[in-house]
């Protein structure tokens, strides 16, 4: 497959991207999108972005095979790991979740083309239009695609120019999917822009800023902070910190013949996109009293990523990444040699592909990831969370393993304590369209309303 | 009563053993300084370095396994035992990080009369590095011989100016340590220690001194020898820059810089501050010498460049050795692949000698290039830990 060269991040590397360049392609998608974009309605897009996740998910679709062709030079991730992790993406993107998604976050299927009103507000005469940005610039953190494809599919419904900006190297997933968007519709294609550059240079952002209305943003706290003192109070800002997610396995999860399932949920989460992300898990704190301790689920847990390696290798890591997983591993082996009881550890031979450490110590820890997971006990998940207090208000998700009937308290338990997601075990990478990424309407904070009133 | 005296005993009996070692590493430490040895072609040079240094590596790993029970443990926990080894390659080496958790030593806590930290945040554990007389006396020995051979100078023609706090100000440095011990060994007229310890513990330089003691020496017209850390160079240039005052060091003069910049400067590709050097000292490339070493380790190693055959890569003494391990195999990697530097340094006689650093490396032909450090190797939380 020849992709046209219709993108900046199409170019070679080595073309070089000038502000006057970038406000040109700015200028030329607000048009596209006033003419062609603009006019469209929910229904016609919904349309359009559940035929294309359902065309991603066809083993024969071009843009698919090309992904998982070309996918682990680009990437890094293997085929098997980049598969599991688009399916998951696109198996969300159909037209009922879209549907879905519009009606919770806008209250109404139409509010995006005409004033519309659930019956509550109908009732007391009231009516409201919402209006996507013009142009929306995404500054894409890179570390995994979906977040970027999602705030495409996003900016879409809303009716939005889209200028991504992609961080060195990591523009490939984003620009096959526009270009998937643009092959099922070239005028809608013609609404967005898809480039690569080396975060903070001043000038492409300060040309690209002033073209757009919204700036959304990935990054570390630094990024953000950088970005929003760089923008005029009148522009909205999205800003999206880097989070990190643990997981809880009560003692009563592995009752009914479960624990196998347990165990493999756990691996599913740990492999997952190789660990890298805000979703997946640094810990999985296992509750004591169980039929099974945690240091026996540790050790089960081992055994299955060892499984998961054979099927869906981890990334070939750049030697620095590596060394810090060597270089940790060497500090819990000299732990475990002097008190084998505190500090067990299980690792991949040969390679670093994947560690297990058991710690008695419960305090978090934050993973060197690319499979890097600590398993630590605890009696409840009261005192998961006091030990988790370090990174409290940092905490996305919490994949959790426990009985239905206690699992609805410990839900609640854990979204008082500041967690935006809680999710069961084994599904942490894999979160619904209709998620709430980090505690805030996706698509909501998207749009600026105009109420009516009778 | 009994049973104690037998401990103590046998404590002495060991250290004893290490004792002799330490006396018969020191003269073959004096051996490799000979400049005699010159002469020799290097090919005969170098396998008897190698034969030597096997044959030592052997002796001291047994006697290290005897002495140094958390080193033994660790051992076992390998599953290695001295008897079963033939080759230094298969010594097991600890990670630095070790040296934060365990006492590291065969030092009965009652011998041991210094301790090096190694520098870092005040929130970490410092890696701590025992030492008593025969200890220091080794250290000293393996610093010196080797400094000198790297350095050139070796008498008291010169005047040394070093960046660093004194060393009463800072009594757990290793490298100030070894910075007065070169004062002293030049037996410099003049040797300046021109850093200070602020009330927050941080290292700073006192510029008026500098400006004092770099001034006359540099009008005196005697080769100079500047000492640093990467980052006191930094401040010192930035100083000179704001101040607008640059010096031509008298001709011979040399500046020694060491160490990464931990936070405690803005930090500059090493290129960028050597020309900064350059442009201020006054000194030219080949009289810039760069060191590689730690508190864990009692041997350095020295980068230099010469205007015959240009940079010659990181090098540590003939009594200790490098290899460069693939973090994925924990095995050697071949040359020109990056991996994690392993050091064996044979002066670390009381500690442990396999030492394996968080420090990435390319071996290059005898030597090595330093790459950099491992970022947060230490599971010590990141950025996101909010206390």
């Amino acid at each position: 497959m020849n992709l046209p060269n219709y993108f900046y991040a199409d170019l070679p590397p080595e073309a070089e991207l000038t502000p006057t360049m970038l406000t040109g392609a700015c200028q030329a998608i607000k048009r596209n999108r006033e003419k062609h974009l603009a006019p469209r309605t929910t229904a016609d897009l919904i349309n359009l972005l559940g035929e294309l996740g359902a065309n991603w998910r066809h083993a024969d679709f071009p843009f698919r095979k090309f992904a998982l062709e070309q996918g682990p030079a680009a990437t890094g991730f293997s085929r098997a790991t980049l598969e599991r992790g688009l399916d998951t993406f696109f198996r969300e993107l159909t037209a009922t979740n879209l549907e879905m998604l519009v009606a919770q976050e806008l209250g109404h299927a139409q509010r995006l083309d005409k004033l519309s009103a659930p019956r509550a507000e109908e009732a007391v005469g009231r009516a409201a239009l919402a209006r996507g940005p013009e142009l929306i610039a995404h500054i894409a953190a890179g570390n995994l695609p979906n977040p970027t494809l999602m705030s495409l599919a996003l900016g879409l419904l809303a009716r939005s120019a889209q200028f991504v900006k992609c961080a060195r190297g990591t523009s490939f997933l984003p620009r096959l999917f526009a270009h998937s968007i643009y092959d099922a519709d070239k005028k809608i294609g013609g609404c967005l822009e898809i480039a690569e550059w080396r975060g903070g240079h001043a000038t492409l952002e300060t040309a690209l800023f002033a073209e757009a209305d919204c700036v959304t943003a990935t990054g570390s706290d630094e990024t953000l902070a950088d970005i929003r003192s760089r923008l005029p109070v009148t522009k909205r800002f999205l800003g999206y910190g880097h989070q990190l997610s643990f997981a809880f396995v009560a003692s009563d999860a592995f009752a009914g013949g479960r624990l196998s399932q347990t165990v493999a949920c756990a691996a599913a989460d740990v492999t997952a996109w190789d660990q890298h992300g805000c979703l997946s898990p640094h810990v999985i704190y296992v509750e004591t009293g169980g039929n099974v301790t945690p240091e026996k689920f540790a050790e089960l847990l081992a055994t299955e990523l060892a499984a998961w390696e054979l099927r869906e290798p981890r990334a070939p890591l750049p030697a620095a990444e590596a060394a810090a997983i060597a270089s940790r591993r060497g500090i819990y082996e000299v732990r475990a040699a002097h008190d084998p009881d505190a500090t067990r550890h299980w690792c991949s031979e040969g390679s670093t592909a994947w560690t297990v450490v058991f710690e008695a110590d419960a305090r978090f820890q934050v993973s060197c990831l690319n499979r890097f997971i600590y398993v630590k006990p605890v009696k409840d998940l009261t005192q998961a969370l006091q030990q988790a207090e370090v990174v409290r208000g940092k905490v996305s998700t919490v994949g959790l393993a426990a009985p239905e009937v206690k699992a609805g308290q410990l839900a609640t338990q854990l979204a008082r304590w500041g967690v935006t997601r809680v999710c069961p075990l084994g599904r942490m990478q894999s979160p619904p369209l209709t998620w709430r990424h980090d505690g805030r309407p996706a698509l909501g904070d998207l749009v600026t309303w105009t109420d009516v009133e009778a | 009563m009994r049973l104690w005296r037998n401990t103590s005993l046998e404590k002495n009996r060991m250290n004893s053993e290490l004792a002799i070692f330490a006396a018969r590493l020191r003269e073959f430490i004096g051996f490799c300084g000979d400049e005699t040895l010159a002469g020799l072609p290097p090919a005969e040079l170098r396998q008897h370095f190698d034969t030597e240094f096997n044959a030592l590596a052997l002796v001291l790993f047994g006697l290290q396994y005897r002495n140094n029970l958390p080193y033994r443990k660790l051992c076992a926990a390998r599953g290695v035992c001295p008897d079963d080894l033939t080759h230094w390659t298969q010594i097991p080496a600890v990670p630095t990080a070790a040296f934060k958790e365990l006492e590291l030593t065969s030092l009965a806590p009652t011998a041991r009369t210094a301790i090096f930290h190694s520098s870092g945040t005040t929130e970490q554990k410092p890696s701590r590095h025992f030492h008593h007389v025969d200890s220091l006396a080794t250290y000293e020995a393996a610093l010196w011989s080797w400094f000198s051979q790297n350095c050139g100078m070796r008498n008291a023609e010169c005047g040394v100016a070093i960046l660093t706090p004194p060393p009463a100000q800072a009594p757990r440095s290793s490298l100030v340590h070894m910075f007065a011990v070169v004062g002293q060994k030049l037996g410099a007229p003049e040797t300046a220690f021109l850093g200070r310890v602020a009330p927050d513990s941080v290292w700073e330089l006192d510029f008026d001194a500098t400006l004092r003691a770099l001034k006359p020496l540099s009008d005196a017209g005697r080769p100079m020898l500047v000492l640093g850390t990467a980052f006191s160079f930094v401040h010192l240039l930035d100083f000179l820059a704001e101040k607008n005052v640059r010096f031509v060091l008298p001709p011979g003069s040399r500046v020694m810089e060491t160490g990464g910049y931990k936070n405690r400067s803005r930090s500059l590709p090493k290129v960028e501050l050597h020309a900064l050097i350059m442009k201020f000292l006054g000194v030219s490339a080949e009289n810039i010498i760069c060191e590689y070493g730690m508190s864990e380790l009692s041997s350095q190693a020295y980068e230099i460049r010469n205007s015959e055959f240009g940079i010659r890569n990181f090098q540590f003494p003939p009594w200790a050795r490098v290899q460069i391990i693939s973090p994925e195999t924990s095995r050697e990697v071949a040359a020109g692949k990056t991996g994690l530097i392993r050091v064996f340094d044979l002066a670390n006689v009381y500690s442990v000698m396999a030492v394996q650093t968080e420090d990435l490396g390319v071996r290059r032909g005898e030597g090595f290039e330093l790459i950099g450090r491992t970022v947060a190797a230490e599971p010590r939380g990141c950025s996101l830990m909010t206390r």
